[in-house]
């Protein structure tokens, strides 16, 4: 009898419930926040685990700094920024489910990322069909803009993909016009890892190095996977180039530089932004010093902006270094809360104003960190600031900064 | 003529470190049919045991005397982690079938890789770095050792590395000791009379655990002065060095003769001459350093259809 | 798992008659508690704040308590009847353990989310000590004579039913876990999964359906895919479960092909990821991409098979001079010619090699596919519920991941099947009596292969992009672990394996950076102690628990039934 009465009590009790959370509204749908404001997100797709973490991480951080501010001076009046990052492990099929999940989001008004152009490979389209724009802060590859035949017949792929660095095309030639013209050499070597950013490097370092007059004496690929560069600088030193360029990142081109000087091959090695990273001379060691990169923008610690950015950096607490991409990373938050600055004034939901969004995405213009920050009818960045180092007494110093027409 | 005998040198060099890894894989195999694919990692921590050992007791002076130390540092700690993987891992799965081993190698390994990436710079589950040590997310520079690393000796045209002499040294000595070792001394008996019967060898009163404890340390010797050797050419070490090298020096064993020590000797130093040259010489679009690994690949595949049992001959290769 | 000390027989014996009201007690305590407000915190775990109107995980705790009231009465009460097949005390001790454990970690999961035990309401304590009395009783209740539950027979209309209640089931489990997005509140959902699952086991339901199952073979089959096709409507027109879930699958089939070649020959391949990937470049460089470098597009069946064949023939190039070598060697090989896979694709982009796969940018930009007027890129509106792109490749993977699951169970249950056991488990005596083992041994090779290249030429239409570092080492060994994981040689373990290595990382991205080193831990852990994995074929298991007799028994029954015409 007493198991019954249980029974009795229970099940009643049990259906009510049932019945009350089917029909009952519980949380869930708050979109606006205690200060009444909706709030739109701004995702951050980068690798924030594994070995390129550091970079990601910082990233992430940059967008976190440009929304905060952003919020502070209420720079979206109604709306309040928020950011959600998400990490892609460098790898494609997690990438895409990272931006599926951005586009199934009706609040994400934007989304910066990713690092890895294999990787933007993959979430480019998955933006695209949900019309969500995508501002990428490293992806320097040339097609992912002007698609399959970049150089000949340049056709947008994505209408919603932009970036804030440059690319390929424009620091190479930077390289090219440096090494001929300032440096005087006419003889040059070049090595590459065999991956996106650095073969493209290559290739559009070696047009422009040729087209001026130079030579380009010998062309050889490393694993970056390794670490005994040995038979290829054997293989190259013979010919007696007058610099190595390289095409690659620091991690690879600090080792290969050092073991080209205790080789006896006493030239300057020359990159990109990818090597110019302060880690890049405490792996190269004390034979550093002569080596070269250039990077995009005006150092940092050198404008008013850059001082300013790094200060607040600072004083935001990320336990994480703003790391290489961490200005265009910036600038690309900033491009986003511009557009939606215009897109959502009178808005009543980020989804309906996408299109908005895009279209005011490809007109904004203003100073960024990286110089003046605006995109041209490809989603390439129209700032062609760039910067020339130099390793003296082991620490990298500026040459000279430009602006490439 | 000096650019090959450059290339031949650079292969010598590069086929010593392989040689050295090599041993490790051949010696356990040749005594538990076991394919130690966690070996590679035992190198890895022997190079990170002697940048430790650098960097906690010396604080990175580059000294010539504080090497001997760095060995010791980098022996100690391959050492340690081959015996505790013998015993945790690999001797509960003796009589497992074959697959169990092997996947639980695979598992080391990863496992390994990651505690050196997470958790070298700090005690795990907490920020505490006592001796300040590198984030090992990425590559930290080995400290150089002077005398041994530094400028390149020049005879004639050919450029020799400094680090490539201690390389080359240290496979010349390890050999020689490993072979007064195994057919001089009663347990490198005791671990022929195994290899060859492992239940004949118990009923003659051979300890047979102990001899397999004595192989995995044998072969983390070797691996833990490679660790310190490849430091010193390279100039750095990452947590991912063992996986790329583990896997050539499995091949070189492979390439020798599995289970015959000086067939991994011989098999390391071909494959690494084999990657110089084909650097080198091989003309056209399939040749250079992009297509070395797979020559090396392909060389390997070759060897084990037309010679399955090594350049030298394997032990037991028909108990698999 | 911490092993709980059995206690004393004698306060067993003592006490073992107030337990059961004791019990009772103590599930109706959890249930109250689960009715009042849990949390004082709203946004914590999903609003938990509410009394009368409970949360997730307070149903959750409703439901466990309700089958510990449910196995209380089976156990001395109205349902007694049905109680005589199941070990009620098992069961209920079982569940009484995970009931706690749930409850601790609930009030753990508030303190540390909401900052504070302050924020735990009257009502989770109330859970909790309920829990606790639950626990402690259970301990204390007798355990009773059972029946063998092989010789429950009910009708047959009501066995199928259960089978499709418990993959309608599944089904919605499995979409409820996927919309959390909170890792407690997934974890937690997976400690209630398992604490019912284990009850379910130690009851002896679960080798109840194990005897019932057999029986309904076809209806298993069919609620299983059934339930799989309706999961995209579970989605309400989100894709980004979709993505997830087609990504599972294309893994599943890779698995699937791979278990042809481990589980049933048992040749150790540790390169396979290089079939999917010999699939997926044939599809990215026949498709119509701006990047592809073939300039031919042929409908994409034509397609598939191609890529099955070139896959296939790939295995054949590779299979014929190795597979005369023994195990190991074979080990080492195939992860050679993985090597050289990836290489070779990575190298093949103009500047070493013909231009065929631009090398490490791979071939992005691949359209999706198109069959007649359907286009899989849109969105489909069926039943008033939209299905969007990745809805669209889940049904096309899922008719392929059928057609791979077919291919295995007919070679399983075949001549040659037998013959790949017969290899696996001694190569000179099935040579002896007269199997063919090199050419069972290629078939093996080169119909995993095939499938597997099936499967790749629809991964690069789902992925878009094509590139090389899709295809690395860890990969084969993601898919090796998924088969080890899951069982080897069996169709739902492989399946179950693959949707944990690619699900849970997904879902418990809090530890994304541990992620690799848990996953090394649990391939050694696995070996020690569950070797055969989740789901083991009991030959398999007899392979590695050789000492077990009555396990021998068994097998060698049902091996001697099966081979019964």
């Amino acid at each position: 009898m007493h198991q019954r009465s249980i029974v009795r009590v229970a099940a009643p009790l049990l259906i009510a419930s049932l019945a009350l959370s089917a029909c009952g509204s519980r949380g869930g749908t708050d979109t606006g926040t205690s200060t009444g404001n909706k709030t739109a997100i701004i995702g951050v797709m980068a690798p924030l685990s594994g070995n390129l973490s550091a970079l990601g991480l910082g990233i992430q951080h940059s967008v976190e700094l440009a929304v905060q501010q952003a919020n502070a001076n209420k720079a979206v009046p109604g709306w309040t920024l928020k950011v959600e990052a998400k990490d892609d492990e460098q790898k494609p099929d997690v990438g895409k489910n990272a931006a599926t999940a951005f586009a199934a989001e009706a609040n994400v008004a934007g989304v910066v990322g990713n690092l890895n152009s294999s990787v933007t490979q993959s979430t480019q389209s998955v933006l695209a069909t949900a019309n969500i724009v995508q501002v990428s802060p490293a992806n320097t590859g040339p097609s992912l803009t002007k698609g399959a035949n970049f150089s000949t017949a340049p056709v947008r792929p994505y209408k919603t993909f932009f970036r804030t660095c440059t690319t390929d095309t424009v620091q190479g030639k930077f390289a090219a016009d440096y090494l001929y013209n300032t440096a005087g050499f006419k003889k040059v070597a070049t090595i590459n890892d065999k991956k996106t950013y650095g073969q493209g490097l290559v290739k559009e370092f070696t047009k422009f190095f040729t087209g001026l007059g130079g030579t380009v004496v010998g062309a050889e690929t490393i694993n970056p996977d390794e670490s005994n560069f040995q038979a290829v600088i054997s293989k190259v030193k013979p010919t007696a180039p007058q610099a190595v360029y390289y095409g690659g990142e620091y991690p690879a081109a600090g080792p290969l530089s050092q073991q080209m000087k205790a080789s006896g091959l006493n030239v300057p090695l020359m990159g990109g932004d990818g090597i110019f990273d302060p880690k890049y001379v405490a792996l190269a060691g004390a034979t550093a010093n002569g080596d070269l990169a250039t990077s995009v923008g005006a150092p940092a610690d050198q404008s008013a902006v850059g001082k300013k950015f790094l200060a607040d950096y600072a004083k935001a607490g990320y336990k994480e270094p703003s790391a290489a991409y961490g200005t265009f990373s910036y600038d690309a938050a900033n491009a986003i809360i511009n557009a939606l600055k215009v897109s959502l004034k009178d808005a009543k939901d980020v989804a309906s104003v996408r299109q908005a969004t895009l279209d005011a995405l490809g007109n904004v213009s203003f100073d960024g960190l990286t110089g003046k920050v605006g995109f041209d009818k490809y989603g390439d960045s129209t700032s062609r600031v760039l910067t020339s180092y130099k390793v003296a007494n082991l620490k990298w110093a500026q040459i000279k900064t430009v602006t490439v027409p | 003529m000096d650019i090959f005998v450059q290339q031949l040198v650079n292969g010598l060099t590069l086929g010593s470190l392989y040689a050295l890894i090599a041993v490790g894989y051949t010696v356990v195999y040749g005594i538990l049919q076991l394919i130690n694919f966690a070996h590679g990692e035992v190198f890895m921590i022997g190079a990170f045991g002697a940048l430790t050992t650098s960097l906690v007791l010396f604080r990175g002076q580059t000294s010539l005397w504080i090497l001997p130390f760095m060995i010791i540092g980098a022996v100690i700690a391959s050492v340690v982690t081959a015996v505790l993987m013998e015993r945790f891992a690999y001797r509960p799965l003796r009589n497992a079938p074959r697959l169990a081993p092997l996947i639980t190698a695979i598992g080391i390994s990863v496992f390994l890789q990651e505690i050196v990436r997470l958790n070298y710079d700090h005690v795990p589950f907490t920020s505490w770095n006592p001796f300040d040590l590198p984030d090992a997310k990425s590559l930290i520079p080995f400290p150089q050792i002077d005398v041994v690393t530094g400028p390149a000796f020049q005879v004639g045209g050919v450029t020799i590395q400094r680090a490539a002499i201690f390389t080359i040294g240290a496979l010349l000595m390890c050999s020689a000791v490993l072979w007064y070792f195994i057919n001089r001394t009663k347990m490198g008996r005791g671990m022929q009379a195994v290899s060859q019967d492992p239940d004949t060898a118990r009923l003659m009163g051979i300890n047979v655990d102990r001899v397999i404890v004595v192989a995995f340390m044998l072969g983390a010797i070797l691996a833990g002065i490679a660790g310190v050797a490849q430091g010193l050419q390279n100039n750095n070490i990452d947590f991912r060095m063992g996986f790329l090298a583990g896997l050539k020096a499995f091949t070189a064993a492979v390439l020798g003769g599995i289970g015959n020590v000086a067939g991994a000797v011989v098999g390391g130093l071909v494959l690494g001459i084999v990657e110089a040259m084909a650097t080198q010489y091989i003309p056209g679009q399939f040749g250079g350093s992009p297509w070395k690994d797979v020559w090396a690949f392909v060389m390997l595949i070759l060897v084990l259809v037309f010679r399955p049992e090594g350049l030298l001959g394997a032990k037991a290769v028909d108990r698999a | 798992m911490i092993k709980i000390p059995d206690i004393p027989e004698s306060v067993v014996v003592r006490h073992g008659a107030k337990a059961w009201p004791l019990a009772l007690a103590g599930a109706g305590l959890l249930m109250t508690g689960s009715l009042l407000s849990w949390s004082g915190d709203p946004q914590v775990l999903g609003d938990l704040s509410i009394s009368f109107n409970p949360g997730g995980l307070q149903i959750q705790a409703l439901a466990l308590a309700l089958l510990a009231v449910v196995l209380l009465l089976a156990h001395k009460g109205p349902l007694t009847s049905l109680g005589q097949w199941a070990d009620t005390a098992l069961g209920l001790r079982a569940l009484a353990t995970w009931a706690l454990l749930f409850m601790v970690m609930v009030v753990v999961a508030i303190t540390i989310e909401a900052g504070g035990l302050i924020n735990i309401d009257p009502g989770g304590w109330i859970s909790l000590l309920g829990a606790v009395l639950l626990f402690a009783a259970a301990r204390l209740v007798l355990p009773r004579e059972t029946r063998d539950p092989a010789e429950a027979h009910l009708p047959g209309w009501s066995e199928i039913l259960v089978i499709v209640v418990l993959m309608a089931a599944i089904l919605f489990g499995t979409a409820y876990a996927l919309g959390l997005t909170d890792a407690w509140e997934f974890v937690l959902f997976l400690v209630f999964v398992t604490g019912v699952v284990i009850a379910g086991i130690r009851a002896g339901l679960l080798s109840w359906l194990g005897h019932v199952t057999p029986r309904h073979r076809h209806v298993l089959t069919l609620a299983a895919f059934a339930a799989a096709f309706f999961f995209p409507f579970t989605q309400n027109g989100s894709d980004a479960n979709m993505s997830i879930a087609s990504q599972i699958l294309i893994f599943g089939a890779a698995a699937m092909s791979l278990n042809i070649v481990v589980g049933l020959a048992g040749l150790l391949d540790l390169g396979y990821i290089a079939f999917l990937g010999a699939g997926a470049y044939v599809g990215a460089t026949l498709s119509t991409s701006a990047f592809a470098t073939i300039g031919w597009n042929p409908p994409f069946f034509v397609v598939v098979l191609l890529g099955a064949c070139v896959s296939g023939t790939l295995g054949l190039i590779i299979g014929t001079p190795t597979l005369r070598v023994s195990g190991d060697y074979l080990a080492i090989v195939t992860l050679g010619f993985g090597e050289i896979f990836r290489l070779s694709m990575f190298n093949l982009d103009g500047n070493n090699g013909p231009d065929l796969t631009h090398g490490p940018n791979g071939i992005p930009a691949i359209p999706d596919l198109a069959f007649g007027s359907f286009n899989f890129g849109d969105t489909h509106n069926v039943l008033g519920i939209p299905l969007a792109r990745f809805s669209n490749y889940y049904f096309l993977l899922l008719v392929v991941i059928a057609f791979i699951i077919l291919v295995f169970s007919r070679l399983n249950n075949s001549r040659i099947g037998r013959g790949w056991v017969a290899i696996r488990e001694d190569e000179k005596a099935a040579e002896a009596m007269g199997v063919n083992v090199f050419g069972l041994k290629i078939l093996a090779f080169v119909v995993g292969a095939f499938l597997a290249g099936m499967a790749g030429t629809i991964k690069a239409h789902q992925d878009v992009s094509v590139t090389p570092d899709q295809y690395i080492f860890l990969e084969s060994a993601f898919l090796l672990a998924a088969i080890v994981l899951g069982g080897m040689g069996t169709v739902a373990g492989v399946m179950i394996g693959a949707v944990i290595l690619k699900l849970l990382p997904e879902k418990l991205r809090f530890f994304s950076d541990y992620r690799l080193l848990l996953f090394g831990l649990l391939l050694v852990l696995m070996m020690r102690f569950r070797p055969e994995g989740l789901v083991a074929s009991k030959r398999r298991q007899l392979e590695f628990h050789e000492e077990d007799e009555g396990l021998a028994v068994r097998v060698e029954g049902e091996f001697a039934e099966e081979v019964k015409p």
